[in-house]
């Protein structure tokens, strides 16, 4: 009797511990484990201006197709639910953030709240409360509750790169005009500038007006201060040569800033009675407005010599092609690559690219002015050298698989 | 008198210039706010500036009627053209729609000036034609290059030129649209980069002259 309770008693634990044996593998592979959101934690957005927080938590084997995590934030109150994604996607290594200022973590899940469109009454500085939540089914798990206060930063780091750059151009900039030469400094021609002085020497000859158009950029635009830089080297040479110039404006600020330029140009050269104040006038503020009434003035006026520099965009075909038909030597010159084929095509001569800064300079024939052009030149050999050696570096790391030299040059040159 | 027509400028053109690129590198609450302070000032002085530039308007083209100048009379269509927007802009009160129905200012608005302007802008079709006809003579190696490429895509956009070129170069099994879309990708890109760079360094430089007052053309005084 003792025998069969001994062997019935065996058969049982054998079966149970069987059973148990295979129930263990049985539960890791079909019911989901909740993560562990010990590591959860939430800190102010480094770089931004004091109005982001990022929540960060560790990554881990919970993080299966299907279960989703939730972020929420409180003020005191309630709390909102500001984000929502599936739990395979947001990490660190996401953020488009330099090397240098950030660490690609792909074992961390991170995400950035914008506080001031959760939480209306939103200040810089205050303490919010976040948590995380992961849902998968019927299992879930809460982080506990962190606190964290966005401030605002001082300098943004990712543009490290951008600003290493500019301190490298203003030290070369003051070592070129402190070594200003006067004499002796080579300045490659550039004929649309040489042209000036053969289209002024037309309109004197022929007794017929010059047009010159500094388009339609704002004074606060780089271009368009060029051209008045331009303006005042054409109007001394009109003034010399007691030309006619005309000067129709779109903007009306550039207008009072040309009007001081052309009449400095006049006092400069002793020809102060010549100088009329509707030298520079206003046309119009709308593009087709300001287009329509110049063209109408060219082919009335049958001007010598046609300026158009500075800023343009649709107009420039309209105005350089009725300068064309009307048979005025064009030189023009404009920021605008798009439009820089229709001046190809109907002016005489195009300033391209940074020929347009350059004029300025180059007709001034001012030792200190010229000798910025060196800065130019520098920064596109230092252009040239960047673009040849990266090029080459990257096709190396392609070839050679360095995804290390990859990032680091990609984020060198990359704008942040 | 130096002091107030050189110094003070140069002065308030290096403060703002190192303020306006600094907010570039500070991420704060303060260069954002201070950004849009200057916005709000450009447009206060924009503001106060058409009114000077609508003074000069008038007074030259006064003068052109006064004086019986050649083509006065479209002078007097200046004055006109003045009167028919703003006498409508004052009796709508500024408002072009009332509703569903269009006020005097809304219907000068549509049915003139973006008529107009409609128009002025279709003129430009007219110019590609003639510009085009201009590019085309072939009177140098580089006109002669840039007809090519032309030619090559005028072929490669019109339906007639895919015909065409399938008819007759069809064995080559290289597309038309294949060899422009390799025009567009590689050396227009390529050329358009070139200028790119060298207007954002000429930038750069001229920006960094006015900042630190060696470029002082636009000042109108030495």
């Amino acid at each position: 009797m003792l025998k069969t309770r001994l062997n019935l008693s065996f058969f049982t634990v054998l079966f149970a511990a069987s059973a148990v044996s295979a129930a263990v593998p049985a539960s890791t592979k079909n019911i989901p484990t909740a993560p562990d959101l010990s590591g959860f934690a939430a800190a102010d957005m480094p770089y931004d201006k004091g109005e982001a927080v990022l929540v960060s938590w560790p990554a881990g084997p919970a993080d299966v197709p299907g279960a989703v995590y939730q972020v929420y934030a409180s003020s005191g109150a309630a709390w909102l639910k500001a984000e929502e994604f599936p739990a395979e996607k947001k990490f660190a290594a996401d953020f488009e953030l330099p090397f240098w200022a950030w660490s690609h973590d792909k074992a961390k899940h991170a995400v950035q709240l914008e506080l001031p469109q959760l939480f209306s009454d939103f200040k810089t500085g205050m303490e919010y409360s976040f948590k995380v939540k992961y849902v998968n089914g019927k299992v879930t798990a809460e982080s506990a509750p962190v606190k964290a206060a966005p401030k605002a930063d001082l300098f943004n780091l990712a543009r490290l790169n951008n600003l290493v750059l500019l301190l490298v151009i203003i030290v070369v900039f003051f070592w070129t005009v402190s070594h200003a030469k006067r004499k002796g400094l080579f300045i490659r021609r550039i004929a649309g500038l040489d042209a000036i002085d053969e289209a002024i020497g037309r309109a004197t000859e022929m007794g017929r007006p010059i047009f010159y158009s500094t388009g339609i950029g704002a004074m606060s635009s780089v271009p368009t201060i060029a051209s008045t830089s331009i303006l005042a080297e054409v109007a001394k040479k009109v003034a010399q040569y007691d030309t006619q110039l005309k000067v129709p404006h779109f903007d009306p600020i550039v207008m009072t800033v040309c009007k001081e330029v052309v009449k400095q140009a006049y006092m400069e050269m002793e020809r102060l009675d010549s100088y009329r104040d509707d030298i520079n006038f206003f046309v119009s503020q709308d593009q087709f407005s300001y287009a329509a009434s110049v063209d109408g003035m060219i082919h009335r006026e049958k001007p010598a010599a046609c300026f158009f520099i500075g800023h343009f965009m649709a107009e420039s075909l309209l105005l350089a092609e009725v300068g064309a038909t009307t048979g005025a030597i064009q030189i023009a010159g404009t920021e605008q690559e798009s439009q820089l084929p229709f001046f190809f095509t109907s002016c005489d001569y195009t300033l391209i690219g940074e020929e347009l800064y350059a004029a300025g300079a180059y007709l001034s024939k001012e030792p200190m002015l010229q000798s910025t052009l060196k800065v130019q030149d520098f920064g596109k050999a230092f252009v040239m050298v960047s673009v040849i050696t990266g090029s080459a570096l990257v096709m190396l790391a392609t070839w050679l698989k360095w995804p290390l030299v990859l990032k680091v040059i990609s984020h060198i040159f990359k704008a942040y | 008198m130096t002091f107030i027509k050189k110094h003070i400028p140069l002065a308030l053109c290096f403060i703002f210039g190192v303020l306006t690129l600094g907010s570039y590198y500070v991420p704060n609450k303060a260069s954002e706010n201070y950004l849009e302070v200057m916005n709000k000032w450009e447009n206060i002085v924009a503001g106060f500036a058409f009114l000077l530039g609508l003074f000069s308007l008038f007074f030259s083209h006064y003068n052109k009627i006064r004086r019986k100048v050649d083509g006065w009379g479209y002078s007097l269509f200046v004055f006109v053209g003045f009167l028919i927007m703003v006498i409508p802009a004052i009796t709508s009160k500024g408002i072009q729609m009332d509703g569903a129905t269009l006020t005097g200012l809304g219907w000068n608005y549509r049915f003139l000036f973006n008529a107009l302007s409609g128009t002025m802008f279709s003129v430009l079709a007219f110019y590609i034609v003639s510009t085009a006809y201009r590019a085309f003579r072939i009177k140098s190696p580089q006109a002669g290059v840039l007809f090519a490429a032309a030619f090559i895509l005028i072929v490669g956009k019109v339906p007639l030129g895919q015909i065409m070129w399938e008819k007759t170069l069809g064995w080559t099994h290289v597309g038309i649209s294949q060899i422009v879309q390799w025009l567009m990708e590689v050396p227009v890109v390529a050329g358009r980069r070139g200028i790119m760079m060298g207007l954002a360094i000429g930038g750069i430089v001229t920006g960094l002259k006015i900042i630190f007052g060696i470029e002082r053309q636009y000042m109108g005084k030495d």
